[in-house]
């Protein structure tokens, strides 16, 4: 029988998964940053993305919130990049959404569970970088055409293709070791 | 891999500033300037910025990384969206306007025309100074505010314990997690992996990307579960925490804050009682494109 998790708990274990998910975050987003969509000029792959995604989804809406919220904080510190509220707000949010989801999910290599995974990944990171990049309407005084082309669809775009690819692979090697070490 | 902070002590006015009091000027400014085109308040709170990033006295060697992507999202933003495109301005800039070459110019034998508007070209010197000003404060962070300062910092400022924890945990956690991807990244190459040589289409790239980061990730998660035992075992979360890295305002650190709500509060009345946030084109700026 399926059992229902408590998806706003945020105790110790918590709390080292949260730590853990931001920096997993930041030290992948620093590595490979060397990795650029193909015929772009600058806009990077990012495939760290899918990190929070997969906290929230395994560990929580609180867990998945901040491994993109901080995580992308570190990362830009590391870079030498400086703070950008909003987009470190929009990167919690990719993380926070799929968390929503994670009383859902109990067998992590279930058709349902990564269908559901995979609907998460397109809303969180709607309604992430839909917010990071309208915060440039009043932080840049950018026009929509410049916020829907120049800077949510380059982000968006990017975000669900690591996503929808890397995270169901996650999801089955998570579920293995769940298995393996008998939690769960 | 090497993964180092950009942090070292210069012994700059910045370093003896309490990371609280800079945290709360930051926001100050950032809220102060996001709600203004006045291009004299832009200037004045430009000029602060100017001064502000002077007080950390962060070499460009130090900095080049972060100013480079500063750079191209500036060009991006104000060159190509407002300037070449005409973009970028819809909203804030009213139409129409005083052309800046109302009769075209010539360019290697050739006449062209252009609509670049006066307006739309004084924009863009405000979004230079809004966004230059906001990047000054925030690129400062990371050169000189002590990464054993965040979690002490977040946590005086109001953040409960474990969230401010965390933040210092994800501190903790990043050197070590550097060198299980520089192991994880050999062991694979043994194998045949080759990062460096990712080919094909994007989610050809995307894939490859598994063999590192699905084993880099389990093993942080199933290490997380000795660290949060040991945590467990020692009281985490029982008491009130008490943070290693000690924090004390100073004099200066208290008129710094009272600064930031002058300048905030400042800025708000100006803007929305006296109605000086609009943006509008200094008359000196018309002068020269009269003719």
């Amino acid at each position: 029988m399926e059992e229902k998790k408590s998806i706003w708990k945020f105790g110790t274990r918590e709390v080292v998964y949260a730590a853990i998910g931001a920096a997993l975050y930041a030290v992948l987003t620093y590595a490979l940053n060397f990795l650029q969509l193909p015929g772009t000029g600058n806009v990077t792959m990012r495939p760290a993305i899918v990190i929070p995604m997969f906290f929230g989804i395994a560990f929580g809406p609180i867990v998945g919130f901040i491994a993109g919220f901080v995580g992308n904080i570190l990362a830009d510190l590391l870079s030498g990049y400086g703070f950008w509220f909003w987009w470190d707000l929009g990167n919690g949010i990719v993380g926070l959404l799929p968390g929503l989801f994670s009383a859902l999910i109990v067998n992590y290599r279930a058709g349902k569970s990564i269908l559901l995974a995979e609907l998460s990944v397109i809303l969180g990171s709607g309604l992430g970088m839909g917010l990071a990049s309208v915060s440039e309407r009043w932080v840049s005084g950018a026009d929509w055409n410049t916020v829907l082309v120049a800077n949510f669809l380059p982000a968006f775009l990017t975000d669900i293709a690591n996503g929808l690819v890397l995270l169901p692979l996650l999801m089955v090697a998570f579920a293995a070791v769940i298995n393996r070490s008998g939690r769960g | 891999m090497l993964v180092a902070w950009n942090y070292h002590y210069r012994n700059s006015p910045m370093d003896h500033i309490d990371p609280r009091a800079r945290w709360i000027f930051s926001f100050a400014f950032l809220f102060a300037v996001t709600q203004t085109w006045n291009p004299l308040l832009l200037a004045g709170l430009f000029a602060i910025a100017l001064v502000w990033y002077a007080m950390g006295r962060v070499s460009w060697k130090d900095a080049r990384r972060g100013w480079l992507l500063i750079s191209f999202m500036l060009f991006s933003m104000i060159v190509v969206n407002t300037i070449i495109t005409g973009g970028g301005a819809g909203g804030v800039v009213p139409p129409g306007g005083q052309l800046v070459w109302p009769d075209g110019f010539s360019l290697f034998g050739r006449h062209l025309t252009y609509g670049l508007t006066v307006e739309r070209l004084w924009f863009a010197i405000s979004q230079l100074m809004r966004i230059l000003g906001i990047s000054l404060l925030f690129i400062l962070i990371p050169y000189t505010m002590d990464s054993r300062a965040y979690g002490a910092t977040f946590s005086k400022l109001g953040l409960p314990d474990r969230l401010a924890y965390t933040m210092e945990l994800a501190f903790r956690f990043i050197p070590s997690l550097a060198r299980n991807l520089a192991v994880t990244l050999d062991a694979q190459k043994a194998r045949g992996f080759e990062l460096e040589k990712v080919r094909g289409g994007l989610i050809k790239k995307i894939a490859r990307i598994a063999p590192l980061l699905i084993p880099l990730t389990m093993n942080a998660i199933l290490s997380s579960e000795d660290i949060a035992n040991a945590m467990d075992l020692r009281g985490f979360g029982q008491r009130k925490r008490t943070w290693l890295f000690a924090l004390q305002y100073h004099w200066w650190d208290w008129v710094l804050i009272a600064f930031s709500v002058v300048l905030l509060v400042g800025v708000t009345v100006l803007v929305h009682a006296l109605g000086m946030g609009g943006f509008a084109v200094p008359a000196w700026f018309y002068t020269f494109f009269a003719g």
